[in-house]
């Protein structure tokens, strides 16, 4: 059954209005972030700032759709800076920018930026004693990036029991690389592993139950089966809607299945 | 001729102890040079192991949690290699670091092309808040580094393993000023960093012809002093410039600039335009680059017809 159907309703009235967006990989996306704000960050609305909050890093910065609507859910973004997202002066754009918007933690795009970002953020707790946890989500095509690997082994070695990872695996790498031991790799590199259905609320519930979080000795990585493009059946999958805009005709049924 | 890396581990020593926000961030060198600093330090020190471009985020993310972070490697894995993660995680992100380099241009001459990094100091110019320092003696190093550690931005430090032959002539010299180090009429050489070696050289061998050549030297790459340059050339009519880096967006240009048409003048440019495919030590690939005293002496008089 999908969830966050008004989210993904959301993201498809932004991307037509705004003609940017990447709606497959935001509906890939959009289930965990939601669930991470909702149910395991601690988070502050009234001050984004908060120096005890915990850090979301969106790595694969084209996703940025589904961050904006969560955050709009959560009352962190207001519906008049939503509804402007991708025009001249709004805050928000296709990547999302932690200097226009404040509480954006990471300015994102470039694939492979996020994770050691992540792991600097992570340290700088670590060494001070902080109790922030840092979670950045990565995609599964990401992790061809050899900066991902650099900072997966930087994390381990500085044994990062703050650090949680979640890797969008919806088989976007799968098209190039189809041999793609995700599993194995992040094992190899000493991380503990997870794998869950990242649209199911009941998995991520257990893979990210804070008894898990506090109990780690190190670096923790959820492995997300994701569908690309879930609960719209067209989007589904890879291909042409990868950065494609619906027409007037394809926005309705796309409402049809959502509805 | 040597090493400004010896200061850089006292300055950054001496900091430490004043600063408890400075976080060391090395790509596995200058261990044992930094080793006071990290047995003082020890929370505040990491070698991150040979991996520039994490280790380029990874400074970027200390940042956020109230570090100033100093990140240290070999010139071209720092700042070719990571360049992206320089211009997006501090420069797009409005991050501070302090990036200091070792082995400027091809400091390490027997090594080949590899090492070398001719470009770096224009291409960290490029970016936005940025601030870029050659300093050719170790107390240019100590002054430059102690104005500017801790301000806003991305501040570049190359360090050169072959400082200039004059370190008495530089005492004093502020951030964003260069120095008339010699009076002059004839022509106004203008040196970047180590090359003040062979503008003094060149001086004196101009002066016994007669020739009366202005030596201006530039440790502040950028925010560049462009007012010295203009009121040297519009007395002398007569630049040139001298340094160890490109001529793509390199000394000449920012010279260029300086003037920008308010009067006439004759320019030589001496800098690295190609790999400088050769070995030995640095004085022999001053003369494969054509930037040596004798080579730099002979052009300018061949050019300005002086002789």
């Amino acid at each position: 059954m999908v969830q966050n159907k008004d989210l993904r309703l959301k993201i498809v009235e932004l991307a037509v209005k705004s003609k940017e967006g990447h709606i497959p990989s935001s509906f890939s996306i959009v289930d965990i972030i939601d669930f991470l704000y909702g149910n395991v960050m601690r988070i502050h609305k009234q001050n984004p700032d908060n120096p005890d909050r915990d850090y979301f890093i969106l790595s694969k910065g084209h996703g940025a759709l589904a961050l904006y609507v969560v955050l709009n859910k959560f009352g962190f973004l207001d519906d008049k800076d939503l509804n402007s997202y991708g025009s001249a002066h709004s805050i928000l754009g296709g990547h999302p920018d932690r200097v226009s918007t404040p509480f954006i933690e990471a300015s994102t795009g470039s694939l492979g930026h996020g994770l050691p970002f992540a792991v600097g953020i992570a340290l700088g707790c670590q060494v001070q004693k902080l109790k922030n946890r840092v979670f950045v989500l990565l995609g599964d095509g990401e992790c061809h990036e050899g900066s991902v690997w650099e900072s997966a082994n930087i994390a381990t070695n500085q044994k990062l029991s703050n650090l949680v990872a979640i890797v969008d695996w919806n088989e976007s790498a799968n098209q190039l690389m189809p041999i793609d031991d995700l599993i194995g790799k992040w094992k190899a590199f000493g991380w503990s592993v997870t794998l869950v259905d990242g649209h199911a609320p009941e998995e991520l519930r257990q893979a990210f139950a804070q008894e898990v979080l506090l109990n780690k000795k190190g670096p923790y990585v959820v492995i997300a089966r994701n569908t690309k493009g879930k609960g719209v059946s067209f989007l589904e999958g890879h291909g042409i809607w990868h950065h494609k805009i619906p027409n007037r005709e394809e926005v309705l049924r796309i409402q049809s299945e959502l509805l | 001729m040597n090493s400004l890396r010896p200061q850089f581990a006292e300055t950054l020593t001496k900091l430490g102890h004043k600063d408890p926000t400075i976080f060391v961030v090395v790509g596995d060198i200058s261990h044992g040079l930094l080793s006071d600093f990290r047995s003082k330090f020890p929370d505040r020190y990491r070698n991150i192991g040979i991996c520039e471009q994490a280790m380029l985020g990874v400074a970027a993310g200390l940042n956020v949690t109230g570090f100033n972070p100093v990140v240290h490697t070999i010139t071209p894995f720092l700042i070719e290699r990571a360049f992206e993660q320089i211009k997006l995680d501090f420069g797009y992100q409005e991050l501070n670091c302090n990036l200091v380099s070792v082995g400027s241009s091809f400091d390490y001459s027997k090594l080949g092309c590899s090492h070398h990094s001719y470009i770096d100091s224009a291409l960290i110019a490029s970016i936005e808040g940025s601030k870029v320092f050659l300093p050719g003696s170790k107390e240019e190093l100590d002054v430059l580094f102690k104005e500017n550690y801790n301000l806003p931005g991305i501040k570049y430090f190359r360090l050169t393993e072959n400082s200039h032959s004059a370190p008495g002539l530089t005492l004093g010299m502020g951030t964003g000023q260069n120095a008339v180090l010699r009076r002059g009429s004839s022509l106004t050489i203008v040196a970047l960093g180590p090359s003040l070696t062979t503008a003094l050289d060149v001086s004196d061998r101009l002066l016994e012809l007669g020739v009366s050549a202005e030596v201006l030297y530039v440790n502040t790459f950028k925010p560049f002093d462009f007012s010295s340059v203009r009121d040297s050339v519009a007395e002398t009519r007569r630049l040139v410039t001298l340094s160890e880096i490109s001529p793509i967006g390199g000394l000449r240009d920012l010279c260029f600039q300086a003037i920008s048409g308010e009067f006439q003048f004759e320019a030589i440019d001496f800098s690295v335009g190609n790999f400088v495919r050769g070995y030995g030590d640095y004085n022999d690939l001053l003369t494969v680059a054509n930037i040596a005293p004798a080579q730099v002496y002979e052009k300018i008089l061949r050019t300005f017809s002086l002789s």
